[in-house]
């Protein structure tokens, strides 16, 4: 990048000389350097790097040093600790839920004025929806790069032996619960059906109903209501009709890569790690996940954006760049062809230049894709007990898991609980 | 036990079977670990237990940990990071031990008192601290960060002063009537008698930093210096599963040098232990 | 001694002494400055540090945090997860301490009894100290695994029929994760209890067969075990410190649930500092952690050195 021409003509007459003489060695500068973080490696490193292979073509002069984390949560704890020393990367890729935290402690910048020098967001595929999952504290804290949703995995042997196939699989959870009974009688029969276990993927069945976590204006906790104690009874159905074995969500992988579970409903990030795992044991096909409420009805997204750090003008426009080119249609449909995550692109999605051909050639990754209308933003609570709140729910939810209590009691306890971590009402 | 001649092997039988059967048991991890690494995803978590894979996957796998991370690069650090600790360890703790054991000064039973002490704090509290300094002087992701803050070692102030404390003052007398001065002392008398304990010691702080991740998981960012134990942390996710193959494969090859080294030291190691002094 | 030397010898060797003893202290002092300065820099002082953070509502990250004295102990007395973990953990101590002195010790006799394959099987029972907790969690996982794991499966075949969710239930997870623990520290107190018995002079055999006693168990009894005494106390303290450090398997393979069944101490210490990023309430936890262990080792030290026999 070169220098702007506004500091030369600051200068003096001698100034000037000087400059002139020096403009060329000030061109034969250094490219800008930029530090990009992002999480899962092992899930990401082919997109980011396919993705960057791709950004170099439009921009040479950007050189980019990749730092890495295995989760979210480390990533997480690394910008803060990076923040306190003062020496954080330039570009981060943080959890969805994760973006508040960062937002709030005034880490990150806002990326409203970057995307108004856009000429028209949308029309690079940057829909209100997408740009919605990234809003958060008041400002645009990030853009979506890659989302997650929860899908259904389907054993197509063991649904074959009780007459099911993919396009006959029932689209909501009574039929879904009637076919494990009937799985539940084959000879040998696995388990079958496995619900990820966990906050997030349980608020599936919250948002389905038409729930959500908080109020709108994020004072009460909505727990103790009509929708969060219909979830708790559809999961309590789920985990007893469904005859749901009680392993956590790896083990669960395992065993359904195994061919011993009939039906997952688990996070589509999984699914290269699924289709790896499942192999050539039996054919597997997805689906969306069975409805519950035709209008009302939500999903929270899990996934990662871009959010910009630096405060260093120079290092500022290189980061947005790449930011803005990994979220554009080319970026994101790189993404897509490398990972099982949604794109954050109206146009990837829409364009049959970009990933309608991917689609047509891969159904298993556009189940995810079809229910993008259906998203809402992962949420984050307020004050500092987030992390906790989510821990306090799963607990909660573990304790229906292991028949330990009853929908009521597990609502009301949660009700209480998580009231209690959430900032006082002022 | 008492030594009677060599066994038979009939009547040895009984103790090398109940031997051989918990051996059995504590390598299942092991051997399942290295069957694993060589089969394809699919048929890694079958409900039946096959040791040897349909598809041999070893080539795919290895190579996928060979080309997803640089891993000579990471034993490397391994070595480098495990050898700087042991010196510093060894070279403050040496003289320490010996001091503790053998002189009197004021204080003595101040700094025994520490060490004791020092035992059983455990390397989360200092951590963050430690952190922030080592920013604040620009230190992190380098093999500083790594080793310093283990170069004090109260365990092996501990053991040494059991050892020195069995050695006989006659000893460091005749050094001393010979004129040797005390630091020579340390160097050329109390060190070369001190070998067998040094050995049982390293092979304690070799496996204990060989296998550390919650430091170097604070401290380095990126693959430059990153240890061992990172290498195989790489392939885990929670939000999109783990790549088990590979995470295999690279558990394979971070744990080999390790096993290697100790299969090798193993009888200094025992022989080692013996000698300090734990009659008391 | 220099005492004992200068009451028998002459005054110039006794003046000797005194410059020697003056000497002494000066070269005691010198030899562990090093040491005390890596001391006092890399442990003392970032350990106080956060003892002081354990009075304050630090965050990481926050913009603005201050002294609160006590707030953080008196939320851990109403605090359920610190009280689960407490009990867990001394569970775990509990369970892996006796067991895996016991194995330890009859692996060390094991081997010792015989000639054959003692290299061979001290390689293979060290072989667990070595491993990589990350690195076997999944190996663990599959091993355990309720339905297509090889234990239930055995389980099953003899009869069985629902064996447990070693993991994944809350009734059973702790004792898993104790069984691994003792897994992981077996091979380490063989090898301590091998240097022992290897210490313990053959005369003290001979002198026990000439006395008359013939059996195993007496000769165990009469020299063995009361030889090798000292080697018992640190291995059982050595033990109980370790197990009660207890975090890599927690972290790796629970994450302190089913709904905390296996919080322990350490884990809740790291999850509170470093995932709910409360590092002031973490620091307090770590406080306690350390005034636990430290009563620990007196007590044990105070009831236990009178009865162990010094050679």
């Amino acid at each position: 990048m070169m220098p702007k021409p506004l500091n030369l003509r600051r200068r003096s007459l001698v100034g000037i000389a000087f400059g002139a003489l020096a403009a060329p060695a000030l061109r034969a500068q250094p490219n800008v350097e930029i530090t990009v973080h992002y999480a899962q490696p092992h899930v990401f490193r082919e997109s980011k790097e396919a993705v960057a292979a791709a950004f170099s073509r439009h921009e040479p002069g950007i050189r980019i040093n990749w730092v890495t984390t295995p989760n979210y949560d480390e990533g997480t704890q690394l910008i803060l600790r990076q923040a306190v020393a003062g020496t954080q990367a330039d570009l981060t890729y943080q959890g969805l839920n994760r973006l508040r935290v960062l937002a709030e402690r005034g880490i990150c910048q806002d990326l409203t004025p970057f995307l108004n020098r856009e000429s028209n967001p949308a029309s690079q595929g940057y829909s209100e929806t997408i740009l919605g999952l990234g809003r958060t504290a008041g400002m645009q804290a990030g853009l979506a790069y890659a989302v997650s949703t929860m899908i259904t995995y389907m054993n197509l042997d063991v649904l074959r032996d009780v007459g099911v196939d993919a396009r006959t699989f029932p689209t909501n959870w009574d039929g879904v619960l009637d076919l494990a009974a009937r799985i539940a009688r084959l000879p040998n029969a696995p388990d079958p059906i496995y619900y990820d276990i966990g906050e997030w993927a349980w608020s599936a069945l919250l948002y389905g109903h038409g729930g959500q976590y908080m109020s709108g204006d994020e004072r009460r906790f909505l727990m103790d209501t009509p929708q969060g104690l219909a979830a708790m009874r559809l999961y309590q159905r789920i985990l007893r009709e469904g005859r749901m074995p009680n392993l956590n969500t790896p083990a669960a992988q395992q065993a359904f890569g195994a061919g011993r579970i009939g039906v997952r409903f688990g996070s589509t990030a999984f699914l290269r790690n699924v289709m790896q795992s499942v192999g050539q044991n039996f054919p597997l096909a997805t689906t969306i996940m069975p409805v519950i409420d035709a209008e009302r009805g939500r999903l929270q997204v899990g996934g990662s954006a871009g959010m910009l750090l630096t405060r260093d003008p120079v290092k500022q426009e290189a980061a947005w760049k790449f930011l803005r080119f990994s979220t554009s249609a080319e970026g994101t449909a790189l993404m897509v062809q490398n990972t099982g995550y949604v794109p954050c692109n109206q146009l990837a999605v829409d364009d049959p230049r970009w990933l309608g051909e991917f689609y047509r050639a891969n159904p298993l990754f556009s189940a995810a894709m079809r229910q993008l209308p259906l998203t809402v933003a992962w949420y984050a609570f307020p004050g500092t007990n987030g992390v906790r709140i989510s821990q306090t729910i799963s607990d909660n939810l573990q304790r229906l898991v292991e028949a330990r209590a009853t929908p009521e009691q597990v609502v009301q306890d949660m009700q209480r609980e998580v009231t209690r971590l959430l900032p006082r009402a002022s | 036990m008492a030594e009677r001649g060599p066994k038979s092997l009939w009547a040895d039988v009984p103790r090398l079977l109940v031997l051989g059967f918990l051996a059995l048991l504590l390598l299942m991890p092991y051997i399942w670990m290295i069957s694993a690494s060589v089969k394809p995803l699919d048929e890694l978590f079958r409900a039946s237990l096959n040791l040897w894979p349909e598809r041999f996957h070893g080539i795919e796998n290895y190579a996928k940990v060979f080309s997803q991370i640089p891993v000579f690069g990471y034993l490397w650090n391994g070595i480098v990071v495990c050898a700087g600790i042991l010196f510093f360890q060894l070279l403050f703790a040496i003289p320490a031990a010996y001091a503790l054991a053998k002189l009197r000064f004021p204080g003595r039973d101040l700094a025994l008192g520490l060490v004791m002490l020092g035992l059983l704090v455990p390397p989360h509290v200092p951590a963050l601290p430690l952190y922030l300094a080592f920013s604040k002087i620009g230190l992190l992701n380098t093999y500083a960060a790594l080793i310093l803050p283990f170069t004090i070692s109260v365990f092996a102030i501990f053991l040494f002063r059991q050892f020195f404390k069995a050695l006989p003052d006659e000893l460091v007398h005749a050094a001393r009537l010979d004129g040797i001065g005390e630091f020579e002392i340390v160097w050329r008398v109390i060190l070369p008698n001190a070998w067998p304990a040094a050995t049982a010691f390293a092979i304690f702080s070799v496996v204990a930093h060989w296998n550390d991740l919650f430091w170097p998981l604070i401290v380095i960012e990126g693959q430059a210096r990153a240890t061992p134990a990172l290498g195989v942390l790489y392939f885990r996710s929670d939000e999109a599963g783990d790549d088990f193959a590979a995470l295999m494969a690279a558990a394979v090859i971070m744990t080999l040098p390790l096993v290697l080294a100790f299969l090798f030291a193993q009888r200094r190691f025992v022989e080692g232990i013996a000698t300090t002094g734990l009659k008391g | 001694m220099p005492e004992a030397l200068s009451a028998a010898q002459p005054a110039s060797f006794q003046a000797k002494s005194r410059r020697l003893t003056r000497g002494e202290a000066l070269v005691g002092l010198m030899l562990n400055l090093p040491a005390g300065i890596a001391y006092f820099l890399m442990l003392l002082l970032p350990s106080l540090a956060t003892i002081l953070l354990a009075f304050t509502d630090y965050e990481l990250g926050a913009l603005e945090w201050g002294w609160i004295g006590i707030a953080n102990f008196e939320e851990m007395l109403e605090d359920r997860g610190f009280a689960i973990a407490l009990r867990n953990t001394v569970i775990y101590v509990g369970l892996v301490t006796p067991l895996s002195i016991l194995l330890g010790l009859g692996a060390a006799l094991l081997i010792e009894a015989g000639m054959r394959g003692r290299a061979l099987f001290r390689a293979v029972f060290f072989l667990p100290v070595v491993s990589l907790t990350v690195a076997m969690a999944a190996a663990w996982q599959y091993l355990l695994h309720p339905t297509i794991g090889p234990l239930n499966a055995f389980l099953r075949l003899v009869g069985v029929t629902a064996p447990p969710f070693w993991l994944s239930s809350s009734d059973w997870v702790l004792l898993s994760l104790g069984a691994i623990g003792v897994w992981e520290n077996v091979g380490y107190n063989m090898v301590l209890f091998l240097a022992g018995l290897s210490a313990i002079p053959r005369e003290l055999y001979q002198a026990a067969e000439v006395d008359g006693t013939k059996s195993w168990i007496d000769r165990f009894r009469l020299v063995t075990w009361p030889m090798l005494g000292p080697t018992t106390l640190f291995v059982l303290t050595i033990t109980m410190i370790r197990s009660i450090r207890v975090f890599d398997t927690v972290a790796v393979l629970t994450q302190g649930g089913p709904n905390k069944a296996s919080e322990v101490l350490l884990h809740t210490m790291y999850k509170e500092g470093f995932t709910f990023l409360r590092l002031g309430y973490s620091a307090a936890i770590t406080l306690v952690f350390l005034l636990m262990v430290l009563g620990l080792v007196w007590l044990q030290t105070k009831a236990l050195d009178k009865r162990v026999h010094y050679g």
